[in-house]
């Protein structure tokens, strides 16, 4: 169901902070693309700049002391250029997000209830009982028992995943048709992770919608993600499709993310080093200080430009480039297509729309 | 427990404090040496009588002869049936007396009382809103000066200026002039003003900073991100957990400034109300007169404190009543 | 040391380093107790073996005078010494950090200077001003730097030029109605207030932790009751208080203290009730119970140290409360008019204000002044020493 026209392109997205220690670059230069019915997943560790970059979408992010550039078209309209207040009919209305920690996100003060029928009633003209009628819907939907009663409870009344059932809910009681998720299974036990993965996969079919998913978690990622974009230090090293990437993963960074995985054939430890300083960032490739294997070239000049390794799966890497030498990096076959064999890797991996 | 125990539970204690407030309060005074009792006795021995004897009869004739506690029945069953006795230094019933000064206090305290609460939260949001901007800096400051600055002297200080040197204000308050006049709105702008700068303060101070915590909330993130319009997150968002802790404070503080502000505001403007009533009393000696306002006050306050919880807990449904 | 032999872990006296027993005296202790006893001998011998017309330094032959209220003052001036000052210099580290912080806010730093003069002044001023004489025929002398109708005045110290007295810097705030001159009366002023905001401070923050801690050890119904009996106290209405006991039976300054000090305690009883109890269920609690230690210990060495800096921050903003009480009482004629206060100078002056208004502005400005600063200075305080506060009182 896919129209001609991506849902969501963003295109050089570039998101600074001035701070007192100067300013601060958490997103440079950064391009991805949503269709309606897929599910991309923006992978990276803490600090890579993934959270600020959803939040710089629908320009969340407080501008003093922010500042977005770039073009994030929604529907062929650059949302950047937008007026506040036109925004503000998206917000909610069409891209609605879920964030990390349901724990906080809900006002104390106000019943469940009412938080839902807000997100409604601010963007259409519907009467109490409508917007009661949709609420209680949605919550029995999004797996709340005794839904009608509990609309009158306090957002303290529920549990962890519950209240992000409630936040999924608020997230799409306005029909959206942009759904950006933030980590928001990270917060949660590993049981209800799982549920609320299959809860918003069946969801995604149902309102037919476009789903932007942060993660720094390649689990989930396997579970639910049809394409892939891996950032680290605010900028994208490699994108393509789950299965391809998986499979045959092109940037040592996303090699290294999956070795951490055990369940891929990996180690299980951690990548040696830290993410660098967002106020200063190294010439060349972000990811050279930590990379083993870093040249020369790989340190000087800007970020690689994005090359294409496979249909649809480009990476940032100097070693593929002109005059670079791929099998360097390919050399120790990174990935669970390659070591152990197919049966373990393949049955985990799968299409997000199964 | 439930809400209606919970209330009852309240009362019931709200009613102990206000009798054990005032037994004591009729303790202190019943210890105190009786002005009219000594009048006696120094009468009688400068005519030459025995003075002793003279004091003698004195309280026989005010039943202060009785022993203890037959006079503190006899008083607390006269307090509860609101017969509160005669003021010797008015000639009217104590009650009376009570009555009519209230209805001067009313007067200035009704505008006071409205205006701190809904300025006070007002600016305190309005300046989290625009932390340490000028703005802000300029409401902290004057807030801090409102609250800092005896009202006694703040009050004598402009009316100094404005009814003594400038005479846009009469410098006694005319009790002739009928209520909802503009005559009578000038001769209380002073007064209230000095009231208002001097409470507004701490509620605004307070409302900024239990604000401040909030606009940073992650609720208000998620309020951003439905769409909610800066105005009404502020209006909704901000101003609803901020109350919380804001009732407590500004009841409180609203009841605490009630008896001191006011008295002194009665004794520099000459309002003739309940604040001044007290203190002339005291002067005169008319207990009787002394003790029904010190219970006026006391059920104020009582019941401040009671209503104070009462909100507190209502408005934030994760209290439950058992920790309170 | 029983380390001395060896530093095996198990050859340690674990009860000789615990150092826990109740006559093991701090250098604090032992300094307060040292500066104490002969300021307790002093007093003792003042009160009881002079007579109230002798002054207590003549058998030195001087002729300074201490009254027992004067006495007090010293003592809780040893107190804050030793139990404030001193730690502050034995810990030159956490000092720093916590300077470092409250240096921030600069009206506190400001007000931490107005403050320090008042201090200064109220201690060393009576010492090295006489006390301000009555001198009629200067009486209405206007401040330095400002002039009066010549009339006002009976003799002008200044000059009189176009039929105005000038003022002078002999008297800097120019002179009350009785020609006292107000930049003394001011000075002696700062020691009252001094003396208020010591001593009633000590005797709520003694009441109050004794209270909270006896409370929170007892547990219980006792618990229940004692906590109850602060609540009535809270709910007094405390300006009603002050007027009826003061009127009725007397007004000196020692008077206000104590009635002062009677109504305060309770907030600071209820803080540590509260923190006493919270404390006795942390981890590190339980782990210095199964230790050994007991509860006073646990008390004494965790519960006052962690609640000291809100203790501190809540007490220095009860002191402007004394002081404002203090001037209204006065100027509602209630009090001692010889106490040279700042609120009985106001209540003196009241009558001139139209032609002398210095006599009132003066101590009001320098009341204003001191209030504001240590509501300054107590907020600082809060953000220094709490950064994760949650007060109490809001």
């Amino acid at each position: 169901m896919a129209d001609d026209q991506p849902l969501l392109e963003v295109e050089n997205l570039t998101t600074k902070f001035s701070t007192d220690n100067g300013t601060l670059t958490a997103v440079d230069g950064v391009d991805f693309s949503v269709n309606t019915g897929e599910t991309v997943c923006i992978v990276g560790e803490s600090g890579s700049g993934k959270t600020v970059a959803t939040e710089s979408i629908t320009k969340i992010i407080n501008t003093p002391p922010g500042e977005i550039e770039g073009t994030v078209r929604y529907k062929g309209r650059d949302l950047l250029s937008l007026p506040e207040s036109e925004l503000r009919q998206i917000r909610g209305n069409e891209i609605a997000h879920i964030f990390q920690n349901p724990q906080e996100a809900m006002n104390h003060c106000y019943t469940v209830g009412w938080q839902i029928t807000e997100a409604l009633q601010i963007h259409q003209d519907v009467s109490d009982d409508e917007a009661r009628a949709k609420a209680v819907d949605l919550m029995d939907r999004v797996g709340i028992a005794n839904a009608s009663s509990r609309f009158d409870d306090y957002p303290h009344e529920f549990s962890g995943g519950q209240k992000q059932r409630v936040m999924i809910a608020m997230a799409l009681v306005g029909d959206p048709d942009l759904l950006i998720a933030d980590e928001p299974t990270t917060a949660l036990d590993v049981t209800v992770q799982a549920q609320i993965l299959r809860l918003l996969d069946d969801l995604q079919e149902e309102f037919e919608m476009g789903v932007l998913f942060v993660t720094h978690d390649l689990g989930v990622v396997a579970e639910i993600a049809d394409r892939i974009v891996v950032m680290y230090a605010g900028k994208v090293m490699e994108r393509g499709d789950v299965l391809d990437i998986f499979d045959h993963p092109g940037h040592p960074y996303t090699q290294q993310l999956l070795e951490c995985l055990p369940e891929f054939g990996g180690t299980g430890g951690g990548i040696p080093g830290t993410l660098p300083d967002p106020h200063d960032p190294p010439d060349g490739c972000r990811f050279a200080p930590r990379c083993e294997y870093a040249e020369e070239a790989c340190r000087t000049g800007e970020q690689p430009e994005e090359i294409e390794v496979a249909p649809g799966q480009e990476v940032s890497c100097v070693h593929y480039g002109p005059g670079g030498n791929p099998s360097i990096v390919r050399s120790e076959g990174l990935g669970p297509g390659d070591d152990t064999g197919t049966v373990d890797g393949d049955s985990e991996v799968g299409p997000a729309d199964d | 427990m439930g809400f209606g125990r919970y209330v009852t539970a309240r009362v019931l204690w709200a009613a102990v404090v206000s009798l054990i407030i005032v037994t004591v309060t009729f303790l202190l005074l019943s210890a105190a040496p009786n002005p009219a009792v000594q009048r006696a006795a120094t009468q009688a021995a400068l005519q030459g009588g025995d003075p002793a004897e003279a004091a003698e009869r004195a309280r026989e004739l005010r039943g202060l002869n009785q022993p203890l506690y037959v006079r503190y029945f006899d008083f607390i069953r006269n307090v509860y049936t609101l017969e509160w006795g005669w003021s010797v230094s008015r000639s009217q019933p104590v009650m009376e007396a009570v009555t009519q000064a209230l209805y001067y206090t009313a007067q200035y305290s009704i505008p006071w009382t409205i205006l701190t609460v809904i300025l006070g939260p007002l600016v305190g949001v309005y300046s989290a809103a625009n932390m340490y901007s000028w703005k802000d800096h300029a409401a902290t400051g004057f807030a801090f000066f409102g609250y800092a600055i005896p009202n006694f002297f703040f009050g004598i200080i402009l009316l100094l200026v404005f009814g003594v040197w400038l005479e846009w204000i009469p410098i006694t308050y005319k009790t002739g002039v009928p209520v909802f006049s503009v005559q009578n709105a000038i001769q209380l702008a002073i007064p209230v003003f000095v009231l208002v700068t001097g409470s507004i303060g701490a509620v605004m101070r307070v409302s900024r900073n239990e604000s401040a915590e909030f606009q940073n909330a992650d609720f208000m993130k998620t309020a951003k991100a439905k769409g909610v319009s800066p105005l009404r997150a502020y209006a909704y968002h901000v101003m609803r957990p901020t109350l919380v802790p804001l009732s407590t404070t500004l009841v409180g503080q609203l009841l605490a400034l009630f008896l001191g502000a006011s008295l002194l505001v009665e004794v520099v403007f000459s309002i003739p109300g309940l604040g001044r009533l007290t203190y002339e009393a005291l002067l005169a000696q008319d207990t009787n007169l002394v003790l029904g306002t010190t219970l006026f006050f006391t059920f104020v306050a009582v019941i401040g404190n009671l209503i104070e919880d009462l909100v507190f807990t209502v408005l934030d449904p994760r209290i439950s009543y058992d920790d309170r | 040391m029983a380390t001395e032999e060896s530093e095996r872990f198990d050859k340690v006296d674990w009860n000789d380093l615990s150092r826990s027993g109740r006559f093991d005296l701090s250098i604090n202790s032992i300094g307060m107790l040292l500066t104490a006893l002969p300021l307790t001998l002093l007093g003792v011998y003042s009160t009881a073996f002079t007579g109230p017309r002798t002054a207590t330094f003549e058998f030195i032959g001087l002729e300074q005078n201490l009254e027992s209220l004067d006495f007090f003052f010293i003592f809780t001036l040893l107190l804050a010494f030793w139990y404030l000052a001193l730690p502050l210099y034995q810990n030159p580290r956490m000092t720093r950090y916590y300077w470092k912080e409250f240096k921030r806010n600069r009206p506190a730093v400001v007000s931490l200077g107005w403050l320090g003069i008042v201090f200064v002044g109220g201690l060393v001023g009576p010492l090295i001003m006489d006390p301000p004489q009555q001198q009629l025929l200067i009486g209405y002398q206007p401040p330095v730097f400002t002039s009066v109708v010549d009339t006002t005045p009976a003799t002008c110290v200044g000059d009189v030029v176009n039929g105005r007295c000038f003022g002078t810097w002999q008297h800097p705030l120019g002179t009350t109605q009785g020609g006292k001159d107000v930049f003394t009366m001011i000075v002696y002023g700062m020691t009252i207030s001094m003396q208020i905001a010591f001593i009633t401070t000590t005797i709520v923050a003694t009441i109050g932790i004794s209270f909270g801690t006896l409370s929170a050890y007892a547990g219980g119904w006792i618990d229940e009751i004692m906590m109850r009996f602060v609540d009535i106290i809270l709910s007094f209405p405390t300006f009603l208080m002050f007027l009826l006991i003061l009127y009725i039976y007397g007004a000196g300054l020692g008077m206000f203290i104590v009635v002062f000090s009677l109504f305060a305690w309770g907030g600071t009883a209820r803080y540590i009730r509260s923190k006493s109890l919270s404390i006795s269920e942390e981890e590190f609690i339980k782990a210095s119970r199964i230790s050994g230690a007991s509860t006073y210990q646990v008390i004494r060495g965790h519960v006052v140290p962690n609640a000291a800096s809100s203790i501190i921050t809540q007490l220095t903003l009860l002191i402007p409360g004394f002081l404002l009480a203090e001037a209204q009482l006065a100027f509602l004629g209630i009090g001692d008019s010889a106490v040279p206060s700042w609120g009985q100078l106001i209540s003196a002056g009241r009558s001139d204000l139209s032609f002398a208004p210095w006599i009132v502005l003066a101590p009001g400005i320098v009341l204003f002044f001191t209030i504001l600063a240590f509501n300054f200075l107590g907020d600082a305080l809060l953000d220094a020493l709490n950064p994760e506060a949650e007060a109490e009182s809001e």
